[in-house]
């Protein structure tokens, strides 16, 4: 029995349209290669021969207008195994130009035949990208003014591995289709059709005429293209093998709970580059670890490595349910961009503290400022170390946290490429905080 | 174990532990972590990931891959959602088990990238041509964002159904304290196989709130999948009895399930005069508020709704004691959802705390909202916590 179950005669096609005939001669092809219907899935596109799934008698997917090679694509990607086979339109290759030439790319084992007859038959012959120049259609009625898709060089260049036009008519399409189904990678079929609803009329095409058009628009029949066959992904079950990113540790639980005062919000407002996210994430890394809860929200402009860099962090002894801060107990300042998105100081609370530069000192703070000489953090723990080292100044200043045990929380820290150079700046961060070196502390106003 | 982890990377973990093994994305903020992240799970192979050129190709990736059999996962934002629209269609005709998470963003098209908001409640229901229901599930955290994600695939699997997760920016990016080994989940679901028959009918149902048995396509029993109205075996119809079969089965397995897709916490207080209902990123603020209201003497009841679509109307009556006098409900958006709660709320005043500027809606401010008394609070259709 045929894969192809529908005589031409009963298919829903107009008289003399070359779909049937095109049909017919896939049926004999994918009989001839010897794949049992059940390896064999047809997806179909929308339009006149995206109906022809019906007369097939193997796995079919019809789906929506343009996007048959995306489901092609998943189909594969899952089962390597299938032949997956895809009937497309020349309107099709026009909504669904972006993946046409991806799946190219991709080097997706498909093997699209295109059934191109210039038009968009099922809605009532309008242009289609194909659309020969000068020719008319019912939305160009004085002729076609566009440069029509060549979709088999488009392809070509673009990684697939076999390209081919020819014509409905042509009496070796059997062998052709056949070769073409056989051949790995991406495969293209261009195949020039008649649609004698429409376009025939409009345009005076026969089957003769055919070549007349092929030298015309400088697309002859043939082989297009037949390059290295490279499979992509699709060949096999996943992508190619990344460089993993190392695996996120899971927060180990301390022996001893920080001693924690309850609810407390914190902001460090820098600038991008300063590593404020990360050093902000470490806290709470370590205030989870110590039987502590905690919530990190960021603020960033949408680009990165320039502009403010904003980074809240709340710590309390219960689960956060409302993560916003409203009025936040401890501010440290690392940059002009940072203050300015931060906004007014004079909206903390008075007993709020406040850590600033020394070339910025706040003047409108109602709460204790500690002024950080910043440059010299810089000379002494590196640039990346200075938002570690300043927070954790201020969480000691501030009374949330003793020197004590956020030394030894901080020496749990799991290992990880930069478990030293934070460990470092903790330290510089409790040693500048207990002796007050480099930094000046000012009395609330 | 406890851990410190954002909402988006508790979508992965949940995703995995449903057994998730095909992803398909494309970037876009604030969702990108887990198409990344996704990437990086399977790299060894225990699934498939891919970046496509557009999310239009990732939803059709998906549905692809789930019809052979995968468990599929596609997630984005509001943008991203737009673009899935005629797909989600495609998945609720096909009938195919897909979960779509929504990581929202503020405002329409591009919106506010890296701002909160949650704008898409409706549309989110509303997402496809053709109105047949879908469900929706809205994470409030890090660790609702864990366990929705897990049972979005079991709904998807057992109703052979396209299922929408939504969380915020400020959920998705947020990192929160969560121990999901404690996190209590229901038993993973696979979705209802058809036995080996040579007379397999793709989509056959014994009555409308049927799931119709899967059989892979690839499968030793061949399979015809289509997006087009279709009778039992896939084929086109014009059989209006047909058609009405299909469609009404398309309402009824969403709709007769809405008990088993209702996932509410109730935290009732049977004095209270006001019941709160929140979803999404207010839903902290509320639970604060109440605790804060009930320090301070007050009664007050509260309502967590996870389950947005179908809305979980039995609940919502149930929760509405006769003291209840007044609906409190803040939202990350113009209101949206409360036109849905004043449907099947009729006999009290329903009203919104609205905030749509990127800020969050403060305990604060539902705590006064709620202790304001006299006609006019109790009369407010509206309040609005945006920065005037």
């Amino acid at each position: 029995m045929s894969i192809l179950t529908a005589k031409r005669a009963d298919m829903c096609y107009c008289p003399g349209c070359s779909h049937g005939m095109v049909l017919e001669q896939l049926g004999k092809a994918l009989d001839g290669i010897g794949v049992p219907p059940s390896r064999v899935c047809i997806v179909s596109d929308i339009g006149c021969i995206g109906t022809a799934d019906r007369y097939f008698s193997c796995h079919t997917f019809h789906g929506l207008h343009g996007r048959s090679i995306t489901y092609a694509e998943g189909i594969k990607r899952r089962n390597p195994e299938l032949l997956v086979v895809v009937l497309i339109g020349d309107g099709g290759c026009g909504i669904g130009t972006a993946h046409l030439v991806h799946a190219a790319r991709r080097r997706a084992d498909i093997k699209v035949i295109v059934c191109n007859n210039f038009n968009f038959g099922m809605t009532g012959g309008q242009h289609s990208p194909t659309t020969p120049m000068d020719a008319h259609t019912t939305t160009t009625p004085d002729g076609a003014a566009d440069q029509p898709l060549d979709v088999c060089r488009t392809v070509a260049v673009n990684g697939a591995a076999y390209s081919a036009r020819h014509d409905a008519f042509d009496p070796q399409m059997v062998t052709k289709l056949r070769d073409a189904l056989s051949t790995p990678g991406f495969v293209l079929l261009d195949i020039w059709e008649l649609c004698t609803a429409y376009f025939v009329p409009a345009n005076r095409l026969n089957r003769s005429s055919l070549d007349a058009l092929s030298i015309q628009l400088a697309m002859p029949f043939g082989v297009v293209h037949e390059g290295p066959v490279q499979l992509g992904a699709t060949s096999h079950n996943g992508a190619r093998p990344l460089r993993r990113r190392a695996p996120e540790a899971p927060v180990e639980e301390m022996v001893a709970r920080i001693p924690w005062p309850g609810r407390r919000e914190i902001c460090v407002a820098g600038s991008a580059g300063q590593r404020v996210r990360s050093a902000v994430g470490i806290i709470g890394e370590i205030a989870v670890a110590g039987g502590l809860y905690a919530a990190q929200q960021d603020d960033f402009p949408i680009t990165v490595r320039r502009g403010f860099s904003i980074s809240n962090l709340i710590v309390s002894n219960e689960p956060i349910r409302y993560t916003g801060l409203d009025s936040p107990d401890t501010v440290v300042i690392l940059s002009s961009d940072g203050l300015a998105r931060f906004g007014p100081l004079s909206r903390l609370k008075p007993s709020s503290l406040v850590v600033a530069p020394a070339d910025m000192p706040p003047a409108d703070a109602a709460s204790t400022v500690h002024i950080l000489d910043l440059k010299m953090l810089e000379r002494r723990a590196g640039k990346e170390s200075v938002a570690l080292a300043a927070l954790t100044y201020a969480l000691i200043k501030a009374g949330l946290v003793s020197a004590a045990s956020l030394n030894t929380s901080a020496n749990a820290l799991p290992a990880g490429p930069y478990r030293q150079s934070n460990l470092d700046a903790i330290i510089e961060g409790i040693t500048l905080a207990e002796n007050g070196r480099s930094a000046v502390d000012q009395a609330p106003p | 174990m406890r851990e410190f982890i954002t909402g988006n990377q508790a979508v992965v973990r949940g995703a995995l532990r449903a057994g998730c093994n095909y992803f398909a994305g494309y970037p876009i903020t604030p969702a990108s972590s887990i198409l990344s992240d996704m990437v990086n799970a399977f790299a060894a192979g225990a699934g498939i990931a891919i970046q496509t050129e557009d999310e239009i190709a990732a939803i059709g990736q998906c549905i692809g891959a789930a019809m052979t059999g995968a468990k599929a996962l596609t997630a984005s934002s509001g943008p991203g959602l737009s673009l899935y629209s005629e797909n989600i269609g495609l998945a609720q005709m096909g009938e195919v088990p897909l979960v779509i998470v929504n990581c929202q963003r503020m405002g329409p098209a591009t919106g506010g990238a890296t701002a909160t908001g949650e704008g898409d409640v409706l549309f989110a229901r509303h997402v496809t041509a053709g109105g047949y229901p879908l469900p929706v599930l809205a994470a409030a955290d890090a660790a609702s964002a864990y366990w929705l994600t897990y049972e979005a695939f079991n709904i998807a699997e057992r109703l052979r159904t396209p299922v929408i997760v939504l969380l915020s920016k400020d959920i998705s990016l947020t990192r929160q304290t969560v121990d999901l080994a404690a996190v209590p989940l229901s038993q993973r679901t696979d979705r209802p196989v058809a036995s080996l028959d040579a007379t397999y009918q793709p989509y056959n149902i014994t009555g409308p709130d049927d799931t119709p048995l899967f059989s892979p396509i690839g499968g030793s029993q061949l399979v015809r999948f289509t997006g087009s109205i279709h009778d039992e075996n896939g084929l086109l119809t014009t059989d209006r009895t047909k058609i009405s079969r299909k469609l009404t089965h398309l309402r009824d397995k969403i709709m007769s399930h809405g008990e088993i897709l209702a996932y509410v916490e109730w935290d009732c207080d049977a004095d209270a005069t006001t019941l709160i209902i929140s979803y999404g990123l207010a839903d902290g603020a509320a639970r604060d508020a109440v605790k804060a209201l009930r320090a301070g003497g007050a009664a007050v009841s509260h309502m967590t709704l996870y389950s947005l679509w179908p809305v979980p109307e039995r609940a919502i009556t149930d929760a509405l004691s006769p003291r209840i006098e007044r609906v409190v409900i803040p939202e990350l958006n113009i209101g949206l959802y409360a036109d849905e709660l004043r449907r099947v709320i009729r006999h009290v005043p329903v009203q919104s705390i609205v905030r749509f500027d990127g800020g969050v809606i403060s305990p604060q401010v539902i705590g006064e909202h709620v202790t304001c008394i006299g006609d006019l609070a109790m009369q407010a259709r509206e309040v609005c916590a945006c920065p005037s």
